[in-house]
């Protein structure tokens, strides 16, 4: 009788696949390492779409962080070395932007994300970036429900814009608020948040309507609106529908001289296809590329002369050219190639920019406190500082962050 | 009179496009998939060549897409035309290449094209954009033109003839190549014309084409090749359907409603006894003629 070895084949091979199948978990379920190596220059993750439908503005994003990152190394880096970045094209799809920032953290071995430019896209790095304890800053306008701990976002938030622009729109035009939206979160947290502070301001909401994205046709929506006669339009309709409804809303003779109309379609990125609908009309912005301060002025010198760019620079590539100095500022301060640490610092850091002085992030939420500034629209995409609007403080807790 | 009007201009537009891509599945036996980024073409060449007025633009679109078309039929679908599904995925090819290029020439950043008349008209005491008015005149006024140019001329009778038996044509002495590049040309020419001429409504992008094809194959589901008049009809229905949805109801539960009603009805016709109905009463309305 030949006795069994204590290792039998079937043992050795149970063993063999119970360990694959555990490998193959965790690499599923999170980002095992973090990233960083103290030694090497600090490398900076970029997902932008750059392709598809918001690939224009995923572009503004990349040149304004570009020009960010060189202004540092132009003044010796951080930590004496020249700060690198990879960027990646997402397409604006959440899938894919997951798969490149893992791909970035794990393998690029990026200290830090940025980017993104639609909000799902947004919410999937922010969920890779806590895995990976890596800090992840955002430019977009507008801010979600949620917080995650490792993502700050640089754009203004909702509350900041409505803040001083509802009362204002309200004062001039009239109390019949209405809210038109494309059918998806962020309009519909945009109408709660507009309808609050309309209601404060002595406001009533006379309609709300949304639609879903891809619309082509917009004579009913136009139809009811009209129907509830509002002096004040405000609108987060997005994307080409945003240019759709408009240019309809002005055929249907609701978008007339005598209505408020503030919003999406007020933005830089839609000047260009609404000019004549937007001349005149004032929009409360973070950052214009008219705005008087020589740091500003020598930022929007070198985007025109460098990407030969005569249209109004879009608000995201100040707010990120800004944004990746804030971070660069606190990876500094950290004086390690150290992720964490360096989140840390993004919290308590307190960083003076054309965006105010003592910008900062609110523990609670994790969106800048900074400036505001209304603009008035020329024609020619002129956004025009009528008034600086100072700190428009935005503390309002958020789950996750709170 | 609101819902009617509206009625008329959605109708235009999807007619327009239906009917085209209609007449390339009769003559073809192919879903012209690139039908959407054609009408995308005519809405550039009408936003860009401001130069000119706005209604030669639209001319210009119709003439400047003959060559280019006879170009995809002649040298990318003649080819593959053994293998429907091949040239189907050829024209999807060709669609995606369309959307490249528009990118890579004017950016994805949407664009308009200005109405030519900014005016409103008093329709029975409703005021009502001209334009819009105007589109919705012009997209019916070419339907009926073709409608009868299909029914009503030889050209019309040999597209239906190659649709109904191309062998049999064939032998009857129809050219069913030169049929094929004339139906390609004609259904992809009313895809551009119908971009250019509702350009000044919508918002003028690369990936703009990408929404027209769903209401367009929804009334292509509803007829079959050959069947001009019924795609048309199906376009009409289709259209009546999104708007009445949308005026009573909000628009994203309308949206709901409206595909549940096309998915249902698609899948009611496909039943023997509702097919075999549809067919009776298709013998009642067009009894055949004794020689």
């Amino acid at each position: 009788m030949v006795p069994s070895h204590p290792f039998s084949r079937t043992v050795v091979l149970t063993t063999v696949a119970a360990a694959l199948l555990t490998l193959t978990a965790c690499s599923g379920s999170a980002v095992s390492s973090a990233a960083g190596d103290s030694g090497a220059p600090l490398k900076i993750g970029v997902v932008v779409p750059l392709t598809g439908p918001v690939g224009e503005t995923g572009k503004a994003l990349q040149r304004g962080l570009e020009l960010g990152v060189q202004k540092v190394n132009d003044s010796g880096g951080v930590g004496g070395k020249k700060v690198e970045y990879v960027v990646v094209d997402d397409a604006g799809d959440p899938a894919t932007s997951t798969q490149l920032a893992r791909k970035l953290i794990q393998q690029d071995r990026v200290s830090m994300l940025f980017g993104t430019i639609t909000g799902d896209t947004a919410e999937a790095v922010s969920k890779v970036a806590e895995d990976a304890k890596v800090p992840f800053g955002t430019a977009i306008l507008g801010d979600t429900e949620g917080c995650f701990p490792y993502s700050w976002g640089f754009g203004e938030s909702t509350r900041q814009i409505l803040l001083p622009s509802v009362p204002e729109l309200i004062g001039t035009y009239g109390k019949r608020v209405a809210i038109v939206g494309s059918d998806y979160n962020y309009p519909h947290f945009y109408a709660g948040i507009a309808k609050e502070i309309a209601k404060s301001a002595g406001g009533t909401i006379v309609a709300e309507e949304y639609s879903p994205l891809g619309q082509t046709d917009w004579q009913s929506v136009i139809t009811r609106l009209k129907d509830a006669e509002p002096d004040v339009l405000l609108s987060m309709v997005v994307g080409a529908d945003a240019v759709a409804f408009s240019r309809q809303a002005k055929q249907f003779g609701l978008l007339t001289s005598r209505l408020g109309y503030d919003g999406a379609p007020l933005d830089t990125d839609y000047y260009p296809a609404l000019a004549d609908l937007v001349n005149g009309r004032t929009h409360v912005v973070r950052w214009t590329d008219q705005l008087d301060n020589a740091e500003s002025k020598e930022f929007v010198a070198d985007y025109r002369a460098k990407y030969t760019f005569t249209p109004p620079i879009p608000e995201v590539a100040g707010n990120a050219y800004f944004g990746v100095q804030f971070f660069l500022a606190a990876a500094g301060k950290v004086g390690r190639n150290d992720p964490q640490a360096i989140n840390t610092e993004i919290g308590k850091m307190r960083f003076d920019s054309p965006l105010g002085k003592g910008t900062h992030f609110e523990p609670a939420n994790h969106l800048l406190q900074a400036d505001m500034l209304e603009t008035t629209i020329e024609p020619g995409g002129a956004y025009k500082v009528t008034r600086n609007l100072g700190p428009i403080a935005d503390n309002v807790a958020k789950q996750g962050c709170s | 009179m609101d819902v009617l009007l509206a009625i008329l201009s959605q109708f235009g537009l999807y007619g327009l496009l239906t009917l085209g891509v209609a007449i390339i599945f009769a003559a073809l036996r192919v879903v012209n998939l690139a039908q959407g980024d054609l009408a995308m073409t005519g809405a550039y060449v009408a936003a860009t060549a401001t130069t000119v007025a706005f209604g030669w633009r639209v001319l210009l679109a119709c003439v400047l897409c003959v060559a280019p078309l006879m170009m995809i039929e002649r040298i990318l679908l003649r080819r593959p035309l053994a293998d429907g599904l091949a040239t189907m995925l050829v024209t999807w090819g060709v669609g995606m290449a369309l959307r490249q290029v528009a990118e890579l020439v004017f950016t994805s950043t949407s664009r308009t094209a200005a109405a030519p008349v900014e005016s409103t008209v008093e329709l029975l005491g409703t005021p009502y954009p001209a334009y819009r008015l105007i589109s919705g005149l012009v997209a019916v006024a070419v339907i009926g033109a073709v409608l009868f140019a299909a029914y009503r001329t030889g050209w019309g009778l040999t597209l239906r003839a190659v649709a109904d038996n191309p062998t049999m044509a064939a032998l009857l002495g129809t050219d069913p190549r030169r049929m094929r590049t004339a139906a390609f040309v004609a259904g992809g020419m009313l895809a551009v014309l119908a971009g250019a001429l509702y350009s000044p409504l919508l918002a003028v992008n690369p990936s703009m084409g990408f929404g027209l094809l769903v209401p367009m194959f929804f009334a292509l589901l509803f007829s079959r090749p050959g069947a001009l008049g019924a795609a048309v009809t199906a376009a009409f229905l289709v259209a009546a359907l999104a708007v009445l949805l949308r005026t009573w109801l909000t628009d994203t539960l309308a949206d709901a409603l409206f595909y549940i009603v096309i998915i249902g009805a698609a899948a009611l016709r496909s039943r023997s006894h509702v097919r075999r109905l549809l067919s009776w009463s298709r013998r009642i309305l067009s009894p055949a003629r004794s020689s």
